[in-house]
């Protein structure tokens, strides 16, 4: 994970040595491959329950993580799978997962990216209601201000959730407390249909930071380092005692709500400005080879090491046990002892 | 970090809840709660307090009078009036080792935070193994002339939600008890005081540090043979009264006293119902879906071959708590109501 811009990277005019820069790509291009293939497995009916889509967010999704430190936690949604790569999760456990498997992160009790690995990567267990994790990462940084730790808590919401009332509640508090957290709205101009005109009536949602008495900043999620650098000011800033920062990344959310949705009420010439202008994957290969960082062969070993992780990753997804049926009311109550144990896996495996 | 730095004793007293007890050693209900609080602060550090107006006003029913002289304001943390935050910020402080303990001003408010109680705070261990040991406690039920705002019973929707343990006790001993058993729980628990009972009722109650009522276990507060009246909250009192009086005339009324409504002792209720056959389910949250709903259905599927007669429901009717004293005495199950169920029962 990264830390402060280091001086050889500073010396080169670029925010960070060329193997973080080089990592940063890996996390865009594995997201990338990940949200393709698993599209293509939802529509051939061999991916059960849902898929959320975060193509063309994902300069939102990398550069944000990319500013936490391992034991900074992160409050992501459904959208924001890229984030929780980011953070550390294992492909294979985020692919057993949404195969239903025992092996996944939440031995098959959530699917898809409702996904969280608090013990181990910090993240916390997505649920649907948003913007419902603001409020609990507010818990997460008072203890962080209490325990002397300087640890920071960010979370992500979209654009949407910012209608609703708990964003206030959940800013307005930390602002008052001066908790030590991080605010991401990744706002991809939809939330499932409506437009960000009728979910707000200002220019930008970052502006809405100063009614909190907090920085507020705007970036362009095409660019993963403007983004990387506004959340890692925003990190220091809160690991120093300093408070929140709100931070809106603008990009366009390219694919519908959810893997059922074609998303047409998305304009043609919109959705065609940002996919050939703003993708933020394309956007920092070009990057990359342009200042002579990695050329065309190097990203195309990238793109192998990732296929062949995915490849893995299904592998080892479909050969996981379902969940034992017979578990179905266990680990309801902390004293059942079903979370401290090893869990009880079905015998047979069957591909989907 | 918080803004007010509170001196010792600033508000005129030392370092110790303003409540005392009288001076032959009882404790109100209320004093009990303090009591419960004020021990597991002194015991675990980790405990603290967060509400609206806890700190140097010492809460909208002065239970927490008094703590932050002795615990300062990050541990009697006064927050925003934002009851999705209160819970929520509960929720995130236990993931990362705290034991939380949020104060509602009434439970009725607890509504206001109703999607971070029942759906994360409910599901989040069952979903991802983090346990989250949190209390968020406030006084319910009626009786009290407060009408439809700050009189209501909200453990049925809460006991829906699943994965959060609900106690109503009607005794200051088993008050102090069961909040300090949900204090060292590590599950949720909601910890719904009675307000009727807070300053009326008297006991003696334990000094102990370490006394405690386990969660889940009901009480027979009166031993008898005729009927069972199954009950819990301020309507405990109501039975005893009513007990009192069918004595008399030569009825007798065993009661149990559920104390925790969620997950209830199914043992001991079913004990009752094989020694009397009849069973009245006296409540005071909603008839229809209410906490005794459960209570019956449970009699019904597993003591059928004991009942004599029917089980019978006593309970307010779905209508909001109403305020002209003749409205709300009609709407709350009063002792004569109890007495002319419990004739009826018996005459079976």
């Amino acid at each position: 994970m990264a830390t402060k811009i280091e001086p050889e990277a500073a010396a080169s005019g670029r925010p960070l040595p060329d193997d973080r820069l080089r990592e940063v790509l890996y996390f865009l291009k594995l997201a990338r491959y990940f949200d393709e293939r698993m599209e293509a497995l939802y529509r051939q009916g061999r991916l059960p329950g849902a898929i959320y889509s975060g193509r063309g967010q994902e300069g939102t999704h990398v550069g944000v993580v990319y500013a936490l430190e391992p034991e900074d936690s992160l409050f992501p949604t459904h959208r924001d799978l890229t984030a929780q790569l980011t953070k550390g999760l294992d492909l294979k456990r985020v692919m057993a997962q949404y195969w239903g498997r025992i092996d996944g992160y939440l031995r098959g009790r959530d699917g898809n990216s409702h996904i969280g690995d608090w013990d181990g990567h910090r993240t916390y267990a997505v649920m649907s209601h948003l913007p419902i994790a603001y409020p609990v990462a507010c818990g997460a940084a008072l203890a962080y201000q209490r325990d002397g730790s300087h640890r920071v808590a960010m979370a992500i919401c979209g654009d949407g959730a910012t209608s609703n009332g708990r964003w206030h509640e959940a800013i307005n508090t930390s602002s008052v407390f001066r908790l030590p957290v991080v605010w991401v709205v990744n706002n991809n101009q939809f939330a499932y249909s409506t437009p960000n005109e009728k979910e707000f009536a200002i220019p930008t949602i970052a502006e809405r930071a100063s009614a909190y008495g907090i920085p507020g900043v705007r970036v362009d999620g095409a660019d993963v380092l403007e983004v990387y650098a506004a959340a890692q000011d925003a990190v220091d800033r809160a690991r120093d005692g300093g408070g929140p920062t709100l931070i809106e990344s603008v990009s366009l959310r390219w694919r519908g709500h959810a893997g059922h949705d074609p998303a047409k009420y998305v304009p043609r010439e919109l959705l065609e400005h940002y996919m050939l202008s703003k993708d933020p994957v394309k956007n920092f290969e070009e990057y990359l080879k342009t200042n002579g960082v990695m050329t065309d062969e190097e990203i195309a070993e990238v793109q192998t090491r990732i296929e062949r992780a995915f490849e893995e990753g299904y592998e080892y997804a479909l050969a996981s046990p379902f969940p034992e049926p017979g578990d179905v009311t266990k680990g309801w109550w902390v004293e059942d002892g079903y979370w401290q144990g090893e869990p009880g896996r079905a015998g047979g495996t069957e591909a989907s | 970090m918080a803004a007010q730095q509170v001196e010792a004793g600033a508000a005129g007293h030392g370092a110790e809840p303003r409540g005392k007890r009288s001076e032959d050693g009882q404790a109100t209900y209320l004093i009990a709660v303090a009591e419960a609080l004020w021990e597991e602060m002194e015991r675990d550090d980790r405990v603290f307090l967060l509400g609206e107006d806890i700190g140097i006003y010492g809460g909208a029913f002065k239970v927490t009078e008094g703590f932050i002289e002795r615990f300062g304001p990050e541990r009697v943390m006064d927050t925003p009036i934002a009851e999705e935050t209160i819970v929520g910020m509960s929720v995130g402080a236990a993931m990362e080792g705290l034991r939380p303990v949020a104060e509602f001003q009434y439970a009725d408010f607890m509504s206001s935070g109703f999607d971070e109680i029942t759906t994360v705070l409910s599901r989040y261990h069952y979903r991802s193994g983090v346990p989250l040991p949190v209390v968020l406690r406030g006084p319910s039920g009626g009786g009290v002339r407060a009408s439809s705002f700050h009189s209501i019973n909200p453990e049925p929707w809460y006991a829906y939600a699943g994965g959060i343990k609900i106690m109503c006790p009607a005794f200051p001993s088993d008050a102090k008890g069961l909040l300090k058993s949900a204090i060292r729980d590590d599950n949720p628990s909601m910890f719904l005081e009675h307000k009727w009972i807070y300053r009326r009722i008297k006991e003696q109650v334990p000094h102990d540090p370490d006394f405690l009522v386990p969660i889940s276990t009901a009480d027979v507060k009166r031993e008898g043979s005729d009927v069972s009246i199954v009950t819990y909250g301020a309507m405990v009192h109501k039975a005893l009264e009513a007990a009192e009086a069918l004595a008399q005339r030569g009825v007798s009324a065993e009661i149990v006293d559920l104390r925790t409504v969620y997950p209830f002792d199914e043992e001991t209720v079913l004990r009752s119902i094989e020694k009397t056959s009849r069973a009245l389910i006296l409540y005071e949250s909603y008839r229809f879906l209410g906490i005794g709903a459960e209570v019956a259905a449970m009699i019904a599927e597993k003591a059928f071959e004991h009942l004599d007669a029917p089980v019978v429901r006593l309970a307010p009717p779905n209508v909001p708590v109403p305020f002209s004293p003749p409205l709300e005495d009609a709407f709350l199950p009063q002792v004569a109501d109890i007495e002319a169920a419990v004739d009826r029962l018996a005459g079976w």
